[in-house]
């Protein structure tokens, strides 16, 4: 089985053996990206910047790592962040993710879906206010508006 | 049965154990070796399951062509017909397309545009002549990005009327598989996240269908290996740990033989590559062939293993040109030049294109699928207004630009094509393609003779970049 990219190593730990990820210190987070994907270093850069200790995982199979993480298909970004327990998908603002981890709701993660104009680690103005959802297994409900 | 029983095999021996396949494909009845021979075969496009992962990896059910992945290795000697009855054990509609063949359009396997999609429980008979020798491939073009991701693709290999001399002449189907932990297919096809960046890319890779484990090679021995990227979207780079690989063939067509720049073979989505190996290690000795395109994420995908008694002492010497193929060499002073923008995906800043005439926003595009442009239209299905319309017989140049933060394997039916340049410097070899790798904001002109009547396709290969809009036609009439 070495063959095999450590990419399904870790997909099919994660997905085999309901990994949480509450042990991990709530400052370090760790980031899967498309390898080739500038935004999602960005926003890497972004949360490096803002306190946070960074492991940038590299993987083609950002699906099965949404999957994974119970990210519902209309919830989806482009990376997707594992930090103090939650998943943190896409390019949520630095502020939102603090009060998340300070607040410790009883819900997967949040999200800020789609790659928004203007959000940390996309390029462009700030069009309009970014809405960020809780990750539920039940249907999605706004967390922030920021 | 393992890869090293792949590899190993003598040409004979592949034959043989191809056997299975080759006579489910009621291989040749009755051909001589007379002249222009028809070759017959039969393919049934259908489900299966076999084994992608080493023991004690489950089975994985895969779509297939006579129950096997790879599909049966048509081969065929170069100037013959080829005639292949195709069946359809599909729930969905197909074709064939036969990558890379300079064939009549209405063989070309393309849906609704060259011929009706063939439906399940129904047959299609392809008919054409081999004009080229060299490494092409088969797959299907409708909603091939699912198709082909499934398992349906096998190699099509035209013999050179006299073959160069080498030890053995092996074939490498190369693939990569999302695999859940089942062992079975993510069914997660069209997924927003590869659609709109690199592709649908697997985690693991399989050589002829199986996790390979070793290649067994002996000491002085000389292999023609035909690599063919079957991938919907993965770039190999392929490096023989303290092996000098020459590459003589690019997509079936001969090039002056040469070593990689680098040392790294790179085969885009659906491009072959023909490599001299000579095994000039040791008997007993043991090598990695490792795939380092993606920078971070190298591996090594199959261990070269040496047998402890050489064949001869050292491999022939002196490389192996290949005869050149009938193809008309274009005219590029007295070319027509056409000027090809490939936009949009992640990072891509493209704003919106038109869609079915309509200009588009790029939200109301991603609703509907879309994500990629040529020449600032994004394409649905196959039957469109083409690209460009050439008069027959006439030299072209096709002045591509790559305006996305992505790469891009570029593919035109029906003709091959010389690659002139990569952004503005001449390329070394002028080398022949019919499908080019783009690099992530490059320039790259390449230029044909409009010799082959029809409407081709000209799309990217990573499927499902074509199936998001980067495909257009190209009328020769």
């Amino acid at each position: 089985m070495r063959k095999i990219f450590a990419v399904l190593t870790i997909a099919m730990m994660l997905i085999g053996s309901n990994v949480t990820v509450a042990d991990e210190p709530s400052r370090h987070a760790t980031l899967y990206r498309n390898p080739e994907c500038g935004c999602c270093e960005a926003y890497a850069e972004y949360l490096r910047k803002n306190g946070f200790s960074v492991t940038v995982k590299l993987t083609h199979s950002l699906p099965l790592i949404k999957r994974q993480h119970n990210v519902q298909r209309e919830l989806e970004g482009c990376h997707t962040t594992l930090v103090g327990g939650y998943v943190v998908e896409g390019h949520v603002p630095v502020g939102t993710i603090n009060r998340l981890l300070s607040e410790r709701p009883a819900i997967r993660g949040i999200s800020l879906p789609g790659m928004p104009e203007g959000s940390p680690g996309m390029s462009g103005p700030k069009r309009e206010p970014f809405t960020i959802y809780e990750i539920t297994d039940g249907s999605p409900r706004v967390y922030a508006v920021e | 049965m393992s890869i090293v029983d792949h590899a190993a095999w003598t040409r004979r021996g592949f034959l043989t154990g191809m056997g299975t396949a080759v006579l489910l494909a009621g291989l040749p009845g009755g051909t001589g070796p007379t002249a222009a021979a028809t070759r017959d075969f039969r393919l049934r496009a259908g489900v299966s399951k076999t084994r992608l992962l080493p023991e004690p990896g489950a089975e994985t059910e895969v779509w297939s062509y006579n129950g096997r992945v790879p599909g049966p290795a048509l081969r065929v000697r170069q100037g013959e017909r080829v005639r292949v009855a195709v069946a359809n054990g599909l729930a969905e509609e197909t074709t064939v397309h036969w990558h890379g063949l300079r064939l009549p359009n209405r063989m070309d396997g393309v849906p609704h545009l060259t011929q009706k999609p063939i439906a399940p429980g129904e047959n299609f008979v392809y008919e054409f002549d081999a004009p080229d020798a060299g490494t092409f491939w088969y797959h299907p073009h409708q909603r091939s990005f699912e198709q082909v991701g499934r398992g349906l693709y096998g190699p099509l290999i035209v013999e050179e009327r006299e073959p160069p001399a080498v030890d053995r002449d092996l074939t490498w189907v190369l693939d990569d598989w999302r695999l859940l932990p089942s062992a079975q297919i993510s069914d997660d096809f069209g997924h927003f996240h590869d659609v709109s960046h690199s592709g649908r890319l697997g985690n693991i890779a399989t050589i002829n269908g199986r996790v390979p484990e070793t290649f067994a090679v002996r000491a002085g021995e000389r292999i023609r290996l035909r690599l063919i990227n079957a991938a919907n979207a993965r770039i190999f780079g392929l490096e023989f740990a303290e092996h000098r690989p020459w590459i003589i063939a690019f997509d079936g067509q001969p090039v002056e033989p040469h070593e990689p720049e680098g040392g790294r073979i790179v085969l885009g989505p659906a491009m072959r590559v023909d490599i001299v190996l000579d095994m000039t290690g040791p008997p007993g000795g043991r090598f990695g062939v490792t795939d380092s395109f993606y920078r971070g994420m190298g591996y090594r995908l199959v261990e070269m293993v040496y047998a402890d008694t050489a064949l001869r002492p050292r491999p022939p010497d002196g490389p192996i040109a290949l005869p050149s193929n009938p193809l008309a060499e274009p005219d590029i002073a007295g070319a027509k030049r056409h000027e090809i923008i490939f936009g949009g995906g992640m990072m891509g800043m493209m704003q919106g294109a038109r869609v079915d005439g309509k200009w588009t926003d790029i939200r109301t595009m991603a609703r509907q699928g879309l994500l990629w442009a040529i020449n600032g239209v994004a394409a649905a299905g196959h039957v469109l207004e083409p690209l460009a319309a050439l008069r027959r017989g006439s030299s072209h140049v096709l002045a591509m630009t790559n305006d996305t933060a992505w790469h891009h394997p570029i593919h035109l039916h029906g003709h091959s094509f010389r690659v002139l340049s990569r952004n503005g410097v001449p390329t070394r070899r002028r080398e022949w393609q019919d499908t080019v790798l783009m690099n992530p904001r490059e320039r790259v002109d390449i230029a044909f003779v409009a010799d082959n009547p029809g409407d081709w396709m000209f799309h990217c290969h990573v499927l499902e970049h074509q199936a998001a809009g980067m495909t257009g036609v190209i009328r020769v009439a």
